[in-house]
């Protein structure tokens, strides 16, 4: 570690699902927003401690809104009670973050716990934020921190609307050469996450024992991407490049998709509802015409025949070929 | 640096008899009529000053280093702040709607292999110049067009020439631009040849997708076979949209071809020019004028619903199981949705049901064309909000406190460097404005 490193950390604070979270049996490990607070500061401590340059940054996702929780600007100068006995960052750092997240907690509304989080406000918060430590670094002519990086700690599920924004936030990243982390603690995969972690050059970790969190993040998440190239980190799983549909933001596997400005639908449209694109009657018809053949091949996965199909001579079953001459592409 | 400059001379009329004599020495008169019409037309008379007055072409290219002026106190910072100001204004002028664009493309990029490219009137030469903008052309459209693909045709002793099959994987074209010494300039160039030659590679393709071709013509001589006008009707014919990037002088012809197709024609005054004008073809063009017109016809004949699956990755820690494209036994791959095969690679068409395999993220590439951050407003006083925020609501940073006057007070941009979100009144750093517009292409505040 020669070289500083930023990390910026998303906390995804959903009063909903960290209730779910604490509630659930003991013997399933379970993980609640107390112990995974108190195991989150440890991790962010040692990020400080490694290297003296290292700088950090944490943004909270709440239920309708994103807050950036340290460094606050608001800066706490009253709490310089000095204690004895421990190391004054670690002291700053965490009464910070205790500080402004009860602050937040106590000016939720009962009403919005149940709202889904900001977690794309957060997202572009931190790049917005790295940005500008990149851009300052520069214009002062100072070394830029190496490999950047989000760490993501989610437990809510996807929110198919944010499909877009959260994909922008990824090309972004890709720009910027950030690295986006991604630890599920709680809730079933999140398939956007997936995509993030992996397009990014990241690790996505879904948490078996949440109760181990610590030694998760430690092992994982606290060398930095260049050196974690020398260690063996739980890589991901399969990846699912699912995407998210424009007309009932559902997540699907096989799309309808304008040709004009690439909108995904999960049904035939007459017409497209992002560019107003009209498309041609014998489309639809052929289309319509295939769908059920879908279900049933994807229900029942290998047909025997499938195989001895010859390739070159494939079917296009209603994809490119507009015009092809094939209105009823199907066996 | 500027390929020539018109010699000091009083008399205007003269000065357009200079520009011709000169091409006539050197191109054949090639750009002759072309060239004195647009001449005429920009003259500044009031002025009356020749020496002033660069080729017709460069009359539209301001260089950004000519308008960059120190202030009293001899700093830059006014005039970099301006520099922002007038990206910002040409921000608030595109159009706000979503705007279509034609996403699937093909491209031919069409490459001068002539004698002419070993000038040195651009550093090294003009060859390395090209390869080298080549290979950055090529990544960043790949960048922005995902789904689409680019053939090389080179143009060398009379004869257009494959350098590389279309393909959309970006890594088989700069393949087949990176080996110079395959390319190495020599004879006469062919624009006929080879736009024939490109032509007839893009003859097969849907119809719902682009066909373009960019040219990058460094001679100004072109040896044809037949007539090039048949050629150039062929195009139009065949909706193929010719843009030429001349490294000379302007040529008849290439204007032509770039007008009667809806193309776009540049003349590239130095490097950094040549670089622009490359650039600037990367984005998808808005569809072209031509289609919209016939869009009257109920449908638009360009479009189509396509069908599409989205794939699961397997890790390279999967079991290994034959791929169906190659017949490997392989661990990594994709799971086309629909039949279950495994393929090597995407997007691809799955062998076994012919499904189109493409992955999410690569159409979710384009669609920050389709839903633009609404422009921010500038903020120009405090008055009149209750409890401005204290710092950018993206990274923080504290605003500067009420500046006295701002002298700089330009339109469109804020003395205090605010900037607010119309959807949801958030302010904004000037850094943030413009990385948020630019990059993330989505309002930290309201996530649109
Ligand atoms: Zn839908
Ligand atoms: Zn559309
Ligand atoms: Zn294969
Ligand atoms: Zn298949
Ligand atoms: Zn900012
Ligand atoms: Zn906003």
């Amino acid at each position: 570690m020669d070289r500083a490193s930023h990390l910026s950390t998303i906390v995804d604070l959903s009063p909903a699902q960290w209730t779910l979270s604490g509630s659930a049996p003991k013997e399933r490990h379970s993980l609640d927003l107390q112990s995974f607070l108190s195991q989150l500061l440890i991790f962010l401590n040692s990020h400080v401690a490694c290297k003296d340059q290292n700088t950090l940054a944490i943004f909270g996702a709440l239920p309708g809104r994103s807050v950036m929780l340290y460094p606050s600007t608001t800066q706490a100068a009253g709490s310089n009670s000095a204690d004895a006995n421990t190391y004054r960052p670690f002291k700053v750092l965490d009464s910070t973050v205790i500080d402004s997240l009860s602050k937040q907690v106590e000016a939720l509304d009962a009403s919005e716990t149940e709202a889904p989080v900001g977690l794309v406000g957060a997202l572009t918060k931190a790049l917005c934020y790295i940005n500008r430590v990149a851009a300052l670094a520069t214009e002062n002519d100072q070394t830029v921190a190496v490999d950047p990086r989000i760490l993501i700690l989610s437990v809510s599920p996807d929110q198919s609307a944010s499909y877009i924004p959260i994909m922008n936030s990824i090309f972004s990243a890709q720009k910027l050469k950030v690295t986006i982390d991604v630890c599920k603690v709680y809730g079933p995969d999140s398939v956007f996450l997936q995509q993030a972690a992996h397009l990014t050059g990241g690790s996505y970790i879904h948490l078996d024992r949440p109760d181990a969190l610590l030694q998760y993040l430690t092992m994982s998440f606290l060398p930095p991407p260049s050196i974690r190239q020398l260690l063996a980190v739980p890589t991901q799983d399969k990846v699912d490049f699912r995407a998210a549909c424009f007309c009932h933001k559902r997540i699907v596997d096989i799309g309808f998709v304008c040709s004009v400005c690439l909108s995904i639908f999960c049904q035939p449209v007459p017409v497209c509802s992002t560019c107003r694109t009209k498309f041609p009657i014998k489309t639809l018809q052929r289309l319509n015409a295939a769908r059920p053949t879908i279900l049933t091949s994807a229900a029942t996965p290998t047909s025997g025949n499938a195989s001895t199909f010859p390739s070159s001579t494939t079917n296009r079953v209603a994809t490119t070929n507009g015009n092809g001459p094939n209105p009823n592409g199907v066996r | 640096m500027p390929p020539r400059r018109i010699d000091p001379i009083g008399d205007e009329s003269d000065s357009d008899v200079s520009i011709f004599d000169d091409f006539d020495e050197s191109g054949r008169g090639k750009g002759k009529g072309k060239g004195k019409g647009i001449d005429r037309n920009k003259k500044d008379k009031g002025k009356g000053k020749a020496k002033e007055q660069p080729y017709a072409w460069e009359a539209s290219y301001t260089r950004s280093w000519d308008t960059v002026q120190e202030d009293e106190a001899g700093s830059l910072q006014g005039a970099v702040a301006d520099l922002i100001a007038r990206g910002r204004r040409r921000r608030l002028l595109a159009p706000a709607a979503a705007i279509r664009r034609t996403i699937i493309r093909h491209l031919i990029l069409i490459l001068d292999l002539s004698s002419a490219m070993m000038d040195r009137d651009m550093r090294p030469t003009r060859f390395d110049l090209m390869l080298q903008y080549a290979r950055e052309f090529v990544t960043e459209w790949f960048d922005q067009n995902p789904l689409g693909q680019i053939g090389v045709v080179g143009m060398r002793g009379g004869l257009g020439e494959r350098v590389g099959e279309m393909t959309g994987n970006p890594q088989d074209v700069l393949k087949a631009i990176s080996e110079r010494h395959k390319l190495e300039p020599s004879g006469e160039p062919s624009l006929q040849n080879a736009i024939d030659m490109a032509r007839a590679s893009m003859s097969h393709l849907p119809t719902h997708s682009s066909r373009e071709i960019l040219v990058v013509f460094g001679s100004l001589t072109t040896c044809d076979p037949g007539n090039i006008h048949d050629t150039l009707a062929e195009c139009v014919k065949d909706r193929i949209r010719v843009s030429v990037v001349a490294l000379a002088a302007e040529m008849k012809i290439c204007r032509e071809f770039c007008d009667k197709t809806g193309g776009t024609f540049g003349v590239a005054l130095n490097e950094g020019h040549f670089k622009d004008l490359l650039f600037e073809l990367i984005p998808p063009p808005a569809q072209r004028a031509f289609a919209r017109a016939s869009s009257g016809a109920p449908a638009n004949p360009a479009a189509d619903l396509m069908l599409m699956g989205f794939p699961t990755r397997l890790p390279e820690t999967s079991a290994a199981g034959l791929c169906a494209c190659h017949s490997q036994l392989r661990s990594a791959g994709f799971l086309c949705p629909r039949c279950g095969a495994k393929v090597c690679d995407v997007p691809t068409d799955c062998d076994i049901c012919g499904l189109m395999i493409v992955s999410a993220p690569h159409l979710a590439r384009s669609y920050h064309h389709l839903f633009p951050v609404k422009p921010f407003q500038p903020v120009m006083s405090l008055e009149g909000t209750q409890n401005p925020s204290v710092g950018c609501h993206a990274c923080a940073a504290p605003f500067k406190e009420q500046t006295a006057g701002a002298a700089g007070a330009a339109d469109g941009v804020s003395p205090l460097g605010r900037y607010r979100c119309a959807e949801c009144h958030n302010d904004f750093c000037t850094e943030c404005d413009v990385f948020v517009h630019d990059v993330v292409h989505c309002c930290p505040g309201c996530g649109k």
